[in-house]
C-alpha cells in the first residue's frame, strides 16, 4: 500500500546477556528518508543496524517493511523473512571486502552466485558502479592495493550491486584517515540525492546536517527524540538530547 | 686411519639420484593426499555430529603425539593383517606417511579457517551469500590462501620425516646413502653427502616459505 511505511519498528526489545540494550525502541521510516542515528556509544546503534540486516536475534517486538512482517519474535525464535532481508543492504566500518577477490569480483560475487545473475550482466554493471564512484581503474586490483576510501567506495559500490531497497551504513567513514573521509561522504551524498533510503550511523555532526531528511536521537534503549536535523541538531526539544549535542559538538571545536 | 676422501659419494650419484627421486615421489604424493585428508579433517572436527568430531580429534592426537617411526612400524606390521593381504612396501609407505601429513595438514587448515575474522561472514549474511555458496567462494579460498606458508613448512617437514621410510626398507635416499656407506666402509662421507642434498632440496623451500608468507600476509592485509 502506498502509505506503508518503509520500515515500521515496533517495540523493539534487545539484550545480550543480562545487559539491555532496546527497552521497546519503536521507529519508523518512510520510503524519501535518510535516517542519521545518534546516540551515546555503546548505546547500541550498531546494533540496531545489525537487527535491520537480520544479522541478530531479538528478543520481542516486530519489524515490518512496507507493511509486511520482516522480523518478528515468534515463541522462542526470531523469524526472519529472507526475501524482505535481501532488499537491505548493509556497509561496515572495516569495509570487508574479500581479501582474495579483485574488485571487479568482490561486486560481482554474490549477484552471481545467489541470485542467480550471468556473469556478463554482473560484470557490465559492477563496471557501470566502478565507472560511477571513479573506481573503474581499479576493476583488476586487489582490496590491499587500494586506499581505505577507495574500498569503502567498493564496499558501497558491492551493496548496490544487489539493488537494496534500504542501506545501512554503520560509522563507514571513523576508520579512514582524516583526508579521505570527503571522498565516501560525498558518494553518500550522491545516492541521496538519487533518493537512496538510508539509515546512518556516523559521529561526524556536520555530514550528519547535509545528509539527513532526520536525526534519531536513541539512548538508553529508546528513541528520545526523532525530528528534521535543525531540530535535533540545532534547537533540541528534550534535554538530553541538548546535552549529548552540546557535548559532541565541543569535542569537535 | 682412512682419511676423509670427499670424492665418495660422487661415485655414486646415480643411486643417490634414484634414491632421491623415491623420496621426492612419496613426499609429493602423501602430501597431496594428506593434505585432502587434512582439510576434511579440520572440518570433520567443527562437526555438529559429536561421534565425528570425536573421531577426528583422535587421529589428530594419536598421530601427533607419538614418533612417526613406531606410526610406520606399525603400519607395516598392521596394514596386511587389517587387509588381510600384502599391501607392499610402497603403498604401506605411503599411507603411514599420508596418515601424519593429514594429521598436521589439519591442524594447519584449523587454525586458518579460525584466523577468517567474522566481519566476512556478517557481509557474506548481509550479501545473502550462504551455505555453500559461503564454504565454496568466501571460506575455502580464504583459508587455502592463509595455510599455504604453513603447508609449505609441513612439505619441509614431510620430506625431512620421509628418511624415516629406510627403516621399513623403502629404497629412498637414506636408505640407499646409508647401504652405500655400510658397502664402502665411508659412513662420514656418504652422510655428510646425504645430509648435502636434503639440505639442497629443503633450504630453498623454507626460502619460498618466508617469501611466500610475506606476499600473502601483504595480500590479505585488508
Ligand atoms: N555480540 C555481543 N555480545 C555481547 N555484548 C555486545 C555484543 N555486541 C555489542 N554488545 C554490547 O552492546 C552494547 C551496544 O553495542 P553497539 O555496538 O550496538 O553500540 P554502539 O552504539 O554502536 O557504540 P559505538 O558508538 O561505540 O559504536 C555495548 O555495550 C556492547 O558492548
Ligand atoms: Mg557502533
Amino acid at each position: 500500500m502506498a502509505q506503508d511505511k518503509l520500515l515500521k519498528i515496533h517495540n523493539l526489545h534487545k539484550s545480550y546477556g543480562d545487559l539491555e540494550i532496546f527497552k521497546g525502541l519503536t521507529l519508523s521510516m518512510d520510503r524519501g528518508d535518510r535516517l542519521v542515528i545518534i546516540g551515546p556509544s555503546g548505546g547500541g546503534k550498531s546494533t540496531l543496524l545489525r537487527i535491520v540486516m537480520g544479522l541478530e536475534d531479538i528478543v520481542g517486538g516486530d519489524i515490518y517493511m512496507d507493511g509486511k512482517p520482516y522480523i518478528l519474535r515468534d515463541g522462542a525464535k526470531t523469524k526472519i523473512d529472507r526475501k524482505l532481508q535481501a532488499r537491505v543492504g548493509m556497509v561496515f566500518q572495516h569495509y570487508t571486502l574479500f581479501p582474495h577477490l579483485d574488485i571487479l569480483r568482490n561486486l560481482t560475487l554474490a549477484p552471481v552466485k545467489t541470485r542467480g545473475m550471468s556473469r556478463a550482466e554482473a560484470e557490465e554493471k559492477a563496471m557501470g558502479l566502478l565507472t560511477r564512484f571513479g573506481l573503474d581503474a581499479k576493476a583488476r586490483a586487489y582490496p590491499s592495493q587500494l586506499s581505505g576510501g577507495q574500498k569503502q567506495r567498493v564496499a558501497i559500490a558491492r551493496a548496490l550491486m544487489l539493488d537494496p531497497d534500504l542501506l545501512l551504513f554503520d560509522e563507514v567513514t571513523s576508520a579512514l584517515d582524516p583526508e579521505l573521509v570527503a571522498e565516501v561522504e560525498a558518494v553518500m551524498m550522491e545516492l541521496a540525492e538519487a533518493g537512496m533510503p538510508m539509515m546512518i550511523v556516523t559521529h561526524d555532526m556536520h555530514f550528519a546536517r547535509n545528509i539527513a531528511s532526520r536525526v534519531v536521537f536513541a539512548a538508553g534503549g529508546v528513541v528520545v527524540e526523532d525530528g528534521p536535523p535543525e531540530q535535533v541538531l540545532d534547537a533540541p526539544q528534550v534535554a538530553r538530547t541538548r546535552e549529548f549535542v552540546e557535548r559532541v559538538f565541543a569535542k569537535k571545536r | 686411519m682412512m682419511h676423509f676422501d670427499p670424492m665418495v659419494p660422487f661415485k655414486y650419484w646415480d643411486a643417490l639420484l634414484i634414491g632421491l627421486w623415491m623420496s621426492l615421489r612419496l613426499t609429493l604424493i602423501c602430501l597431496a593426499l594428506g593434505i585432502a585428508l587434512g582439510f576434511l579433517t579440520s572440518q570433520a572436527r567443527r562437526s555438529r555430529f559429536m561421534p565425528l568430531r570425536a573421531l577426528a580429534t583422535f587421529y589428530v592426537e594419536l598421530f601427533r603425539g607419538t614418533p612417526v617411526l613406531i606410526q610406520l612400524f606399525w603400519i607395516f606390521y598392521c596394514l596386511p593383517l587389517l587387509l588381510g593381504f600384502e599391501p607392499g612396501n610402497f603403498a604401506s609407505a605411503v599411507v603411514a606417511l599420508t596418515l601424519y601429513a593429514g594429521a598436521i595438514t589439519s591442524e594447519t587448515f584449523r587454525a586458518s579457517l579460525k584466523s577468517i575474522p567474522r566481519e566476512q561472514y556478517d557481509t557474506c549474511r548481509a550479501l545473502g551469500i550462504t551455505g555453500m555458496s559461503l564454504a565454496l567462494w568466501v571460506v575455502l579460498p580464504q583459508a587455502l590462501l592463509r595455510a599455504i606458508p604453513t603447508l609449505l613448512s609441513n612439505a619441509v617437514a614431510l620430506f625431512k620425516e620421509s628418511a624415516l621410510i629406510s627403516a621399513v626398507g623403502m629404497a629412498d635416499l637414506m636408505f640407499i646413502g646409508s647401504s652405500i656407506s655400510n658397502r664402502t666402509g665411508r659412513p662420514v662421507e656418504m652422510l655428510t653427502a646425504i645430509a648435502v642434498i636434503y639440505f639442497a632440496v629443503a633450504f630453498p623451500l623454507t626460502r619460498i616459505v618466508g617469501r611466500v608468507e610475506a606476499r600473502i600476509l601483504r595480500r590479505l592485509a585488508v
